[in-house]
């Protein structure tokens, strides 16, 4: 895994867990990897792994059996998606004005740009 | 302090050491056998009999430099900077390195050259009684003078530990040139010791007295140094190798 | 668990390598030590093993002194040097021969290791590269369990592949009980791995904290122009990367090579914000 440099590392393993779960690769109610494998897996020292895990299970995305391992909550799915939703609105959304301002590009030139993308992807 | 001791890790030492110097140990000893039949082999062409005092006097030749040789060798690891740090932070303490070393250089090592040059000389004999009909003569450890090599040996070996132990290169010849000054030196000690207490016999005016003083003086020596030696000299040069190894740094 | 006080060392004829340390090692940790060549890195190492005596001061670990190379206190410590030789056995007979002397020892996990490394216990150690030496050691060095291990530039000599390996390794390997110290001046190889920074420098301790706590007093990025407040040092002329108190910004992580010239260059003001914590974040 390559490690953006700004961005804290427990995040970015965070953000891992996110894309595995939206992606449907970490079904709900499925036990992922534990703390130690991930930590191999992405090569951080395991306290950072458990940070993140923490950070998850904060927010309700996995939950521990204690002896078992950790696994996807039922509506982890869910609760993934309206988190990274939030982020998209609140973070990206803003960069994203902030650039056209800057750039002088206007609602409807990216309106295009969006049918266009569409079209090709059809 | 290096404390503890557990004869468990002594055993476990040694056998280490004894997988790290197989080769040298196997080589050392294939040598000792070969020269020890030649040897043997040669003594018989003249008179066709092989006593005990010549066959140890054979294995004394082989084994007391081969002894210092092997104490050189065991000491390779510990000198070694590239070695050293893994071999000094080994969960060994110092007396039981010590031990380890000294029972394989003296103990293990004596009982395999003996049994190998007891087989060895018989199968020698064997060979000179069939080539030149030499007389058969019963090859056995109960000897005086097999107690007097090893005896020396016991008490010489300490020194090449202490001078493996000492330097870093050249070890065998620092440690043989150290070893002549020091009997040089006694030897001039006693010499002078004697002609002191002896004046009247005028040791320093005619030829012929001085160099019976020097006889006296060298069987002087030999007396006291056998003493000091055997007792003393022995000993002591395993507790400066005790602390040569305590104090060891990278 | 590994306390020095006061540690000074120098080799004779030489001015002091290592002056008045005082560490605290604890369990738990993976610790690196930074320092520019020559500034008493494998010194300091070599006296946690007890291979070096200090010359004043001292170094304990669980409360004995090193220096006394009792067996007790030495089977829970390992070191990997940076250089080193290793017998022309074969990798087996070499684990039998050492494996021995550590109580904690795991065959498994040394087998396991080994498999990872892509080694083979019958391979004669003395026909193989230096790196792949140097992963014998790594791998008995993690198999013998000792509380404390010790490493000395571990990732020199080891090709781009391996050192992922020895990351993924060593973080399998870290648990509760362990403390490991990586000593190194290639920062960037091991920045995922390290919860725990000290710097020499001079033959002096500058730098001594954890990285949570450098992440909670500073930040590291590349600040606009207008955002000079807090600034602390910064590298290359202009939007170089910088550090800065982190005062209410975001949490970033930590740029152990930029934290590293950071401390060199201003270890007063860095150490004054890393201890400000009571007070919020104010310079």
């Amino acid at each position: 895994m390559d490690f953006d440099n700004s961005k804290p590392i427990y995040l970015q393993i965070v953000d891992f867990f996110y894309e595995n779960i939206l992606s449907k690769q970490w079904q709900e109610g499925s036990r992922i990897p534990s703390v130690r494998e991930v930590a191999m897996m992405v090569e951080v020292n395991p306290n950072t792994a458990i940070r993140a895990f923490n950070h998850l299970q904060d927010l309700e995305v996995i939950y521990n059996k204690r002896g078992i391992g950790y696994f996807v909550s039922n509506n982890g799915y869910t609760t993934v998606l309206d988190i990274k939703r939030k982020e998209f609105l609140e973070q990206n959304l803003p960069n994203l004005f902030k650039q056209m301002s800057l750039l002088d590009i206007g609602i409807e030139e990216l309106n295009n740009a969006y049918n266009q993308h569409k079209n090709e992807e059809e | 302090m290096g404390q503890g001791f557990s004869f468990q890790r002594v055993i476990q030492f040694i056998k280490r050491d004894l997988v790290l110097l197989r080769g040298t140990f196997l080589t050392g000893f294939l040598v000792a056998i070969i020269l020890v039949f030649l040897f043997c082999l040669l003594n018989m062409v003249w008179d066709q009999k092989l006593s005990l005092e010549e066959f140890y006097g054979i294995f004394g030749i082989i084994y007391i430099p081969m002894g210092i040789l092997f104490t050189f060798a065991l000491f390779r690891e510990f000198g070694n900077p590239k070695t050293n740090a893994l071999y000094l932070a080994l969960p060994i303490s110092t007396i039981e390195r010590l031990v380890g070393k000294w029972l394989t250089v003296s103990l293990i090592y004596t009982l395999v050259l003996s049994v190998l040059a007891l087989l060895v000389g018989t199968v020698a004999m064997a060979a000179g009684i069939i080539l030149f009909g030499a007389n058969f003569n019963l090859l056995t450890l109960f000897s005086e003078s097999y107690l007097t090599i090893v005896g020396t040996y016991i008490f010489v070996q300490p020194v090449a530990m202490v001078g493996a132990l000492s330097f870093s290169r050249n070890k065998i010849g620092k440690t043989l040139l150290a070893v002549g000054i020091v009997v040089l030196g006694f030897f001039l000690f006693n010499f002078l010791l004697y002609a002191m207490f002896n004046h009247k016999l005028g040791v320093f005016d005619e030829d012929g007295l001085g160099s019976m003083a020097f006889n006296k003086a060298g069987m002087d020596y030999s007396i006291v140094g056998r003493w000091f030696y055997g007792f003393i000299f022995g000993p002591l040069m395993l507790v400066v190798a005790y602390f040569k190894m305590r104090e060891k740094e990278v | 668990m590994l306390t020095t006080n006061k540690l000074y060392f120098n080799y004779p004829t030489s001015p002091s390598v290592l002056k008045s340390i005082n560490l605290e090692l604890k369990p738990g940790n993976i610790y690196g030590l930074f320092g520019k060549n020559g500034e008493g890195k494998s010194t300091l190492i070599k006296i946690m093993s007890g291979l070096l005596f200090p010359k004043s001061g001292n170094c304990t670990f669980n409360g004995r002194s090193i220096q006394q190379r009792e067996p007790e206190t030495l089977q829970d410590i390992f070191l990997i040097p940076e250089e080193f030789e290793l017998p022309s056995i074969s990798i087996k007979a070499f684990e039998h021969i050492n494996s021995v002397f550590y109580p904690n020892f795991s065959k498994e996990q040394f087998y396991n290791l080994l498999e990872e490394f892509h080694l083979k216990p019958q391979q004669i150690i003395s026909n193989l590269s230096f790196g792949q030496k140097k992963k014998v050691l790594i791998a008995f060095g993690i198999a013998v369990n000792t509380q404390l291990l010790l490493m000395d530039e571990p990732t020199n000599g080891l090709d781009i592949p391996s050192k992922s390996q020895f990351r993924k390794v060593m973080a399998a390997s870290v648990d509760s009980g362990k403390c490991i110290v990586i000593s190194t001046h290639q920062v960037r190889d091991l920045h995922s791995l390290i919860n725990h920074v000290i710097i020499l420098d001079n033959a002096q301790l500058i730098f001594d904290e954890s990285l949570d706590q450098v992440t909670k007093m500073l930040w590291f990025g590349r600040a606009s122009s207008t955002e000079q407040t807090g600034l602390i040092y910064s590298e290359g002329a202009f939007g170089g990367r910088s550090v800065h108190a982190r005062m209410d910004k975001e949490e970033t992580e930590v740029d152990l090579e930029l934290l590293f010239n950071g401390v060199l260059n201003e270890p007063a003001r860095i150490n004054q914000i890393m201890q400000n914590n009571d007070h919020g974040t104010r310079v």
